[in-house]
């Protein structure tokens, strides 16, 4: 009986404790700034994660000599319960981490969340900072302020069958509109493959039509953002990639529902003639059936020769606000986000550095990764830096515009136009 | 009871054992496709073969799961979970279950109607001001933050469930043990209570299902300390959302299903003469 | 459980009987007071705020909105289509698993141990499984490319998950499939304890399997089927994971949407707390007023609680 005793005392005390409005937690900067002591990290856990840890413990192990005093925690955690434990985390700082990686398009959410710290002098006075890419640098910066560094970029590019390309004597297409006819040839020729296969819940495959086209998702800056996504140019791009859904390349009815892996694995399965995917996508594509039969070329854009924009993905490696730690936890960041530690971290992982000059070396190394940092070279898209950005995309905002076209319900102006509304009641709540 | 009462004729009986076998294997056949995953090769899963049996079984997938850090003590922590969660809910339901369902005292039914709808709140919603309460009982980052809420939650079902069985046991028994000299402790400890010990086995089932499978408090309320962490959140490190594990899934919910059968096994009996009692009046 | 058996009266164990009860229900009350009722209290006053992550951590001020957040779920055309598809999916799944668990249970009785102890460990199983691989598992079974239901069935590549009806068909399907088990065991348990003679003495009146279900097992099952069938409109109306996982997060433009995952996608996933709690608030008066007129018709039938 002692423990709901105690539990009575304790509910007791909690009820008397909250007045009459919801609890927060004050999750203000810490002032103190320990030169020595344990640092914790929280890096994402990779499913064949033991080449990552040994690059990471190698930086840690050379980080805790050269700081007198210093131990370093790192803990690896799932990236399927990431968002509930960075909320936990900036809920209660005590159990929060000093640094942490974080999906790049979380940045402007994590800090109007008030999670992360302000690094923008250690980042402009971090002389490897110069050869960060421009997109990666975006994917910092909120509000002109830098918080945190660049970790790795992930690109989305064309993957095609060499085999069936040979077969019907096709050429690699150069612009958006010869990847229809070049799907549609495919497709007629060989039934049973998807020509190139597109999903309606896949809005990072769709948004390079969109950006090609001259559309954007949404235009403003510092803290005001509009959606784009209703503008003509747009519209073009929505159009352009809807069409793709019909009988004559992928049928809406199998379609209509699928994601980014959904479409790889179609293609990885011999299923489709091409696709839109991932360097990450690599090993799911080299484990399946097409292996040595495939290539990968930048995604094409409007005009012959150019590359649609692509999005930006990746990570970030971010201090946390809470930090008792800050001197400390800047230097361990810089040094887990180097130069040396990413071009390590693409020999292990594969996992694209965000220096331009340390990729320029790895795709020299590793052949395959060429069209991606092609893609990046040619300037990739980034989502808006807006908190607003997390609800549009757990409301499924984009899928659900791409799919009431694709299944016919809503007319592309009529799409856009909800979707255009959506995107403002969100950044005008978020604001 | 065990006499084959009720049993029809020859031909009727082979054509529901017929039906009974078919029945188990389709429900069965999705179990098998779980456990076969979880053997396949990388990338079979994807192909576009979807062969009943797979040509070159290999054990890659489980090895994946037994090769992530601490996978013993994940385990291990889910069956503290699930045990404590099973016997504190056990205990205090039976006290609740003897209390409305032996006396009438006021406010019986509203009480009775209070456990029902607080298994009516969804979950996800509560998670916040539970996190809060956790926190303000310093029990994040440990399993009692999994094991207090699991406790609540398991209760209102257990005690409704338990009244049948407290209510089957006869009023005159509860008479002649006070005739007897037994004092009220006793005989709720020594005499009730193994009465009802396989309506308590029934209802322990439900707890332990719910306590073994949940993620959602050990997502949200185990931050710092991974050692503290249980067996389905290494499960989640399979749903990669770029590029899911499905073989280690399938090998993953394959080893978690499996001690839920067993205990299943181990109680089956009791359970089916347990439940029973619900309704013996 | 009948209203035969009248509890016992009170007061005859002198005085102090009456803190008795009270005794023992303490630890239960305790716990559900401190774990479940504050954060319910808490719940509703959560809904009557703008309470964001950006509140809880972030240092904005935490405004109060009266009713704000409740005039935002209610202003919005989708809740309606939303509740509406819930309760009509909810009560589909509750009615199919009674009636599959039933069935089987009265199957159960009659084969012998073999087959029955056979069927018992495959829905044991199925019990058993997590939902989320029990959802994906299924999702691969009716996979048009990669599944193996449609070469048996000879459909070719019918997709299921496009339409909005067999979308939410095949969600039915896989909630039966893990449902079911429960209740059938439960059921067949309460069958195991009827007096044979009751049974004996119907079949030997003629009476076909359907009326001595009907007429002589229901209605001595009644206590057993009250507490099953509230649990699983409980459960079915609270559906999440399978509709979350085998419609991709609520179907081809939202078609497949029920109340769980619709308060999951517009709020919880963003971790707007007030909106969601109003959403929760919501979902919890619909549930509670379900149950009270259920209890409220069984009473009227003469059922005690």
């Amino acid at each position: 009986m002692k423990l709901p005793v105690r539990l009575a005392a304790l509910a007791a005390a909690a009820l008397v404790a909250t007045a009459c409005t919801p609890q927060t937690s004050s999750n203000s900067a810490s002032d103190t700034d320990d030169q020595s002591g344990t640092l914790r990290v929280w890096l994402f856990q990779e499913v064949g994660n033991t080449p990552k840890e040994k690059v990471v413990d190698s930086v840690v192990t050379a980080f805790a000599k050269a700081h007198k005093g210093t131990k370093v925690d790192v803990e690896y955690i799932p990236i399927d319960t990431r968002a509930q434990r960075v909320k936990a985390a900036f809920n209660d700082p005590k159990s929060a981490p000093d640094l942490m990686e974080y999906g790049n398009t979380d940045t402007a959410g994590h800090v109007h969340d008030g999670g992360l710290l302000d690094v923008t002098d250690a980042f402009g006075a971090w002389p490897e900072a110069k050869d960060t890419d421009p997109t990666a640098r975006t994917s910092v910066t909120v509000d002109g302020k830098v918080y945190g560094a660049p970790f790795y970029v992930g690109v989305r590019a064309l993957y095609y069958r060499t085999d069936v390309f040979e077969e019907l004597g096709l050429a690699v297409p150069t612009t958006l509109a010869e990847l229809a006819t070049t799907a549609r040839t495919i497709r007629a020729a060989e039934p049973g493959l998807y020509g190139l296969v597109v999903g309606g819940a896949y809005t990072y495959g769709a948004m390079p039509f969109v950006w090609a086209n001259g559309g954007e998702l949404a235009a403003g800056k510092d803290g005001s953002y509009t959606s784009g996504i209703d503008s003509a140019a747009a519209r073009k791009g929505i159009e352009q990639y809807t069409s793709l859904f019909s009988a004559d390349n992928c049928p809406p009815a199998k379609c209509a529902g699928m994601g980014g892996n959904d479409t790889v694995t179609a293609f990885a399965a011999g299923k489709a003639g091409m696709a839109i995917g991932g360097d990450f996508s690599h090993t799911a594509v080299e484990a399946g059936a097409v292996k040595g039969k495939y290539a990968v070329v930048p995604l094409p854009g409007v005009t012959a020769g150019s590359i649609a924009p692509a999005f930006a993905g990746g990570n970030n490696i971010g201090v946390l606000k809470s930090t008792s730690h800050r001197t400390l936890a800047v230097e361990l960041m810089k040094a887990l986000a180097s130069k040396k530690t990413q071009a390590s971290l693409f020999d292990a992982m594969g996992f694209l550095p965000t220096f331009t000059d340390v990729r320029d070396r790895a795709a020299a190394k590793e052949p395959f990764v060429k069209p991606f940092v092609q893609t990046l070279a040619a300037g990739t898209e980034f989502v808006p830096a807006s908190p607003a950005w997390s609800q549009i995309d757990s409301q499924l905002v984009l899928p659900t515009m791409l799919q009431e076209v694709i299944s016919g319900r809503k007319s592309v102006t009529a799409a856009s136009t909800d979707a255009a509304k959506k995107m403002n009641d969100a950044f005008g709540s978020a604001g | 009871m065990n006499l084959p009462r009720g049993l029809p004729a020859r031909p009727w009986r082979l054509a529901a054992e017929a039906c009974a076998l078919l029945t188990a294997a389709v429900v069965a056949f999705p179990l098998y496709w779980m456990v076969l995953g979880a053997f396949r090769p990388a990338g079979e899963i994807e192909s576009g073969e979807p062969r009943p049996w797979t040509l070159a079984p290999s054990l890659d997938s489980f090895r994946r799961v037994f090769g992530q850090q601490e996978f013993g003590r994940y385990f291990l922590n889910s069956l503290v979970v699930a045990g404590v969660v099973v016997i504190a809910s056990g205990l205090i339901a039976f006290l609740a279950a003897t209390a409305v369902t032996r006396f009438r005292f006021r406010f019986r039914t509203t009480l009775l109607i209070m456990f029902l709808v607080a298994q009516t709140v969804p979950v996800e919603a509560l998670t916040i001001p539970l996190f809060f309460l956790m926190r303000d009982f310093g029990q994040l980052n440990t399993l009692g933050s999994l094991i207090l809420p699991h406790i609540a939650f398991s209760l209102p079902f257990a005690i409704w469930m338990l009244r049948g069985f407290v209510k089957a046991v006869p009023e005159a028994l509860e008479e002649a043990a006070y005739l007897d000299g037994a004092s009220r402790t006793r005989f709720l400890w020594q005499i009730l209570f193994p009465l009802v010990l396989p309506g308590l086995v029934a209802t322990s089932v439900f707890s332990f299902i719910s306590a073994w499978n949940d993620f959602l408090f050990a997502k949200s309320f185990i931050i710092s300390d991974t050692s503290q962490s249980t067996l389905p959140m290494a499960l989640l490190v399979f749903f990669k959302p770029d590029d899911p594990d499905w073989g280690g899934v399938m090998a993953g919910s394959t080893l978690m299903t499996i001690p839920v059968l067993v205990f299943f096994v181990l109680v089956q009996r009791r359970l089916v003469s347990g439940l029973g009692g619900a309704v013996k009046d | 459980m009948t209203p035969t058996t009248s509890p016992r009266p009170p007061g005859r164990r002198g005085a102090r009987d009456g803190t008795v009860p009270w005794l023992y229900l303490a630890p239960a009350l305790v716990v559900l007071g401190a774990l479940l009722a504050y954060p319910v209290y808490q719940l509703g006053l959560i809904s009557l705020f703008r309470y964001t992550q950006a509140q809880v951590s972030g240092g904005q001020p935490t405004v109060f909105r009266g009713l704000g957040n409740y005039a935002d779920v209610f202003g919005d055309d989708q809740f309606w289509r939303v509740l509406l598809a819930t309760v009509v999916f909810a009560a589909a799944c509750v009615v199919s698993t009674l009636a599959v668990g039933c069935a089987l249970a009265v199957l159960l009785t009659r084969v012998r141990a073999v087959p029955r102890l056979t069927l018992m460990l495959a829905a044991l199983g199925a019990w058993a499984t997590p939902a989320v691989t029990g959802s994906t598992v299924w999702l691969f079974l009716f996979d048009p490319d990669f599944g193996p239901v449609n070469r048996i069935l000879g459909l070719g590549d019918h997709s299921w998950t496009y339409g909005r009806y067999s979308a939410f068909l095949l969600v039915l399907l896989e909630v039966v499939w893990c449902s079911f088990p429960f209740v059938m065991v439960t059921v067949y348990a309460g069958i195991r304890a009827v007096p044979t003679e009751v049974l004996e003495a119907a079949s030997l009146d003629g009476a076909s399997q359907w009326r001595i279900w009907r007429s002589v097992l229901a209605p001595m099952l009644r206590p057993i089927l009250t507490v099953v069938t509230i649990q699983s409109v409980i459960w079915d109306f609270k559906v999440f994971t399978q509709i979350y996982v085998m419609t991709g997060g609520g179907g081809i433009a939202g078609q497949n949407l029920v109340l769980n995952v619709y308060a999951y996608q517009q709020a919880f996933a963003s971790s707007q707390y007030g909106l969601g709690s109003a959403i929760g608030v919501v979902m919890l008066v619909l549930l509670l007023a379900v149950t009270l007129v259920y209890l409220r018709l069984l009473r009227r039938q003469g059922e005690e609680l």
